[in-house]
């Protein structure tokens, strides 16, 4: 009876207590997505990247893989970026364990295609191109719990600068400003969110260099990398990395090996095709008279370059201001909304103004849009001095929508002057950087972190110090017709090579070589390749298709007959298979497998925010405390109710006095 | 024994004293925010009839800069300026580093999930938010996203091109935990 009892009391303080307890929090749940209505988790992404490096040629296979966790039939939307210059030539849709092949369209035809299919039900992808390092997959009927991926593949010709080879691949973008010139803002601005437990990437690159390396390294990813009888297999040491900041693998020749030259050949349907690189002579510490310089700052404060974009660029501007020396001039012009310059003309870089410009710097915010001409425009057209050469150095991340517009700006506004751009940021508009540079004449550098920015800003201070090889003029042999491009070789910089892509109709003859000539500070210079010794190399031909449509579509911008231009570009892109402005890649299945009466939600993939950006400010609480106190106060009641009980089935004993 | 029962019914007494306080307390919360919208319907007309910065009431820090209204759920709420926990009691704030309220730029209001906020659960997709401004404006806007967002990893974004509004409040909706990491953010464009 009594030990009843006791089990009794026993178990009601032990509800009590559960009661008490029941009043705290649970733990917090995790994200979701809501489309249409109700929840349901996000449309997946994650990414594993291949890189297959064969001298200066990268094919790179990236398999963007959509799972969909909801219960609802999707359309998969991502849109993402890739290298400046990819030339994207091939997409598989992987169904299971089969695949399609994408075939090329014209960008409507395959629209239209990839629409009917979606109708009917039917599994299908298609790839898109919305700027030259801006693409877009969409992905139609995935079943709720499937997993689909989407291959897609593209060439590279990789960038030799300063004794070093690199090859970069962006992950995500930083939201790229537009105004109401921007037509297609929606297409170019996909939702971004802070933080996911999905866009992971998984990556491995195979370096076959063709020369001993001294060096292979990845600059913001830890690696493993593997030597094997001189080549190399480099793997991200963290499998699943976070995809918000790009990615950059570089190799470097041991001194003895540097290349001065490098030809690579494709033959495709009896043309030969080439891609060739040259270095110019090393003009380091020549004796010079030096050029006093007049150089302009241009420095991006929007609301973009917030967190360590901007604290990257002070440094930058910092570092490059006070290596000005006594007789150059300088200004520095900020610019978000609105535009500011620290002097309303150069000024002499003494040391006062020097220090004036340090502190002006070191006060920037950044904050508001991306207004760029007004910067640019009071750049150019600040009075000029003929004693002095204008450098304007443009740091900014280049996250703007109307590109296209500034090339043609700075083309037209150019004169004697020289843009450089430096791009910065984990995840910076590699287009805009190179375009823009090229527009420029000058020259472009990334800085993605802080401790990089004395390595770049001092190679950028090389190429600004020292004098260019000029008037390059290319000799190729005589009675061969021959398409190459770039068709006018700029100016070169300290450390930068000629690469020129070719397709010589008829062929070369055995014994024929290019033959490249200019003006050094040194005199003339002349340095041949022969052509009949080049390496095989898959993909050239592609490489010279993409630059070929690169130069149609800048002919296109200056103003030059769309039609007749477009057609060209269409031309060439369905022969070599590669998406472009134009063009797109499509694949679709046979067999509907969605049933008639599902309906097919359609999500915008979103994006990773570049790490250290958009960290613009926290969020408040935004909670109170009375849903758990209403509980707790409801728990403590219930405790006393239960004690009250436990008190009065205890009464039979004290009742006995 | 007495003594015994006595202290015992001490105890029923302070945990019933403990649960009505905290269920007063609870109900306090809610009460003072409902209280406070309706006080702030005057200050909301001297703000439209041209008052710099009209005060609800006398020691206030705060004053209204806009009418929030989402007519799908019935709601109608003053923004009072600022994001303090203070300011957030009485009425969603607009946080004073985001732009101004029908701006071009990112428009930033924060409320409770489980009071003036508490109909974000419910706001779907393409659903209109309007704003109004003390200057007469009525600015519309369209729901375009309404993401989960980790306050640890996460910050709100103040540089977007064209006029956004972004309304912020705690995830999960029914969670106790009032200091809980997660926000629930609808993100509206102007139309």
């Amino acid at each position: 009876m009594q030990t009843n009892k006791t089990d009794v009391r026993s178990w009601l303080w032990v509800l009590a207590l559960v009661c008490v307890l029941k009043a705290w929090p649970a733990d917090a749940q995790e994200l979701r997505w809501t489309t249409g209505q109700g929840y349901t988790t996000a449309t997946a992404l994650d990414t594993a990247v291949e890189m297959q490096i064969n001298g200066l040629v990268a094919r790179v296979a990236v398999r963007q893989e959509f799972q969909n966790d909801g219960n609802e039939w999707t359309e998969g939307i991502y849109v993402f970026p890739l290298p400046d210059r990819a030339a994207v030539d091939r997409m598989r849709l992987h169904i299971g364990d089969r695949y399609i092949e994408g075939e090329i369209r014209e960008k409507e035809q395959a629209e239209r295609e990839y629409e009917q299919a979606k109708r009917e039900g039917r599994k299908a992808s298609l790839v898109r191109q919305e700027r030259a390092n801006l693409f877009t997959t969409q992905v139609a009927n995935v079943a709720p719990g499937e997993l689909v991926v989407v291959e897609i593949e593209y060439l590279e010709d990789l960038r030799f600068e300063d004794g070093q080879f690199s090859i970069r691949l962006p992950m995500t973008l930083a939201p790229r400003y537009s105004n109401e010139d921007v037509d297609d803002s929606a297409a170019i601005t996909p939702v971004q969110v802070m933080a996911s437990r999905r866009h992971r990437i998984t990556l491995e690159a195979h370096i076959n260099a063709g020369m001993p390396l001294a060096l292979v390294a990845s600059r913001y990813h830890p690696v493993s990398v593997r030597e094997n009888g001189g080549r190399y297999h480099v793997e991200l040491a963290i499998p699943n990395t976070p995809m918000d900041h790009d990615f950059e693998l570089i190799w470097r020749p041991v001194p003895s090996a540097e290349p001065r030259a490098m030809a690579f050949t494709e033959t495709i349907d009896g043309e030969p095709y080439h891609l060739l690189m040259v270095m110019p002579p090393d003009q380091r510490d020549t004796a010079l008279a030096r050029v006093p310089r007049e150089m302009l700052f241009v420095v991006d404060t929007s609301g973009s370059m917030h967190g360590v974009s901007m604290t990257q660029a002070k440094k930058a501007v910092r570092l490059a201001i006070e290596s000005l020396r006594p007789g150059d001039l300088f200004n520095v012009i900020e610019f978000d909304s609105y535009t500011s310059a620290l002097y309303p003309y150069s000024m002499p870089a003494n040391s006062v103004n020097v220090g004036q410009a340090v502190s002006f710097v070191q006060a920037l915010q950044a904050d508001g849009g991306t207004e760029m001409r007004p910067a640019l425009k009071l750049a150019f057209e600040s009075p000029a001095r003929d004693s002095h050469l204008r450098q304007i150095v443009f740091i900014t991340d280049g996250s703007v929508g109307y590109e296209d517009e500034m090339f043609s700006m700075i083309e037209r506004k150019l004169g004697n002057a020289r843009l450089f751009t430096v791009g910065i940021g984990s995840a910076p508009n590699s287009l805009f950087m190179r375009k823009a540079a090229e527009a420029g004449r000058g020259s472009y550098t990334f800085i993605s972190v802080l401790h990089e920015v004395n390595e770049k800003m001092s190679a950028l201070f090389r190429k600004l110090e020292n004098p260019q090889v000029t008037d390059i003029e290319l000799a190729w042999p005589s009675g061969v017709q021959v398409d190459a491009y770039p068709s006018v070789v700029p100016d070169l910089y300290l450390g930068q090579p000629i690469t020129v892509r070719t397709r010589a109709l008829g062929g070369f003859r055995p014994g024929d070589a290019l033959y490249v000539s200019g003006n050094s500070v040194a005199g003339a210079w002349r340095a041949g390749v022969p052509l009949d010794a080049s390496a095989s190399a898959k993909g050239v031909a592609a490489l010279w298709a993409r630059a070929r449509i690169g130069e149609l579509l800048d002919a296109e911008r200056r103003g030059g007959d769309t039609s007749l231009l477009r057609a060209d570009i269409v031309a060439t892109a369905l022969t070599h298979r590669l998406v472009s402005k134009y063009t797109s890649l499509v694949a679709v299945d046979k067999t509907p497998v969605r049933p008639a009466g599902e309906p097919l939600a359609s999500e915008r993939v979103p994006n990773l925010m570049p790490y250290g950006q958009g960290a613009l400010m926290g969020f408040p609480a935004t909670a109170t405390s009375a849903p758990a106190l209403r509980i707790m106060g409801a728990g403590w009641l219930l405790a006393a109710l239960l004690l009250l009980v436990m008190i009065r089935t205890s009464r039979p004993r004290a009742q006995r006095y | 024994m007495r003594s015994v029962t006595r202290a015992r019914y001490g105890a029923v007494a302070a945990l019933l004293a403990l649960g009505f306080w905290q269920l007063g307390q609870g109900a306090y919360i809610p009460a003072k925010a409902w209280l406070a919208q309706e006080l702030m319907q005057h200050a909301w007309l001297r703000m439209t009839a041209g008052d710099d910065r009209a005060a609800p009431w006398p020691w206030a820090d705060s004053w209204p800069v806009a009418r929030l209204s989402a007519p799908a759920h019935d709601v109608e709420l003053i923004v009072l300026s600022g994001g303090s926990g203070r300011t957030l009691a009485f009425a969603p704030g607009h946080l004073a580093a985001s732009a101004p309220p029908g701006a071009a730029g990112n428009s930033i209001i924060a409320g409770h999930r489980d009071t003036h906020f508490a109909f974000l659960r419910d706001v779907a997709i393409g659903e209109r938010v309007n704003l109004e401004t003390p200057d007469g404006r009525k600015h519309a806007y369209e729901v375009i996203g309404t993401n989960v967002v980790d306050s640890r990893r996460g910050s709100l974004v103040l540089d977007t091109d064209g006029a956004f509004l972004t309304l912020v409040t705690c995830y999960p909706f029914d969670a106790l935990d009032a200091g809980g990491p997660l926000r629930y953010v609808i993100t509206a464009r102007r139309l």
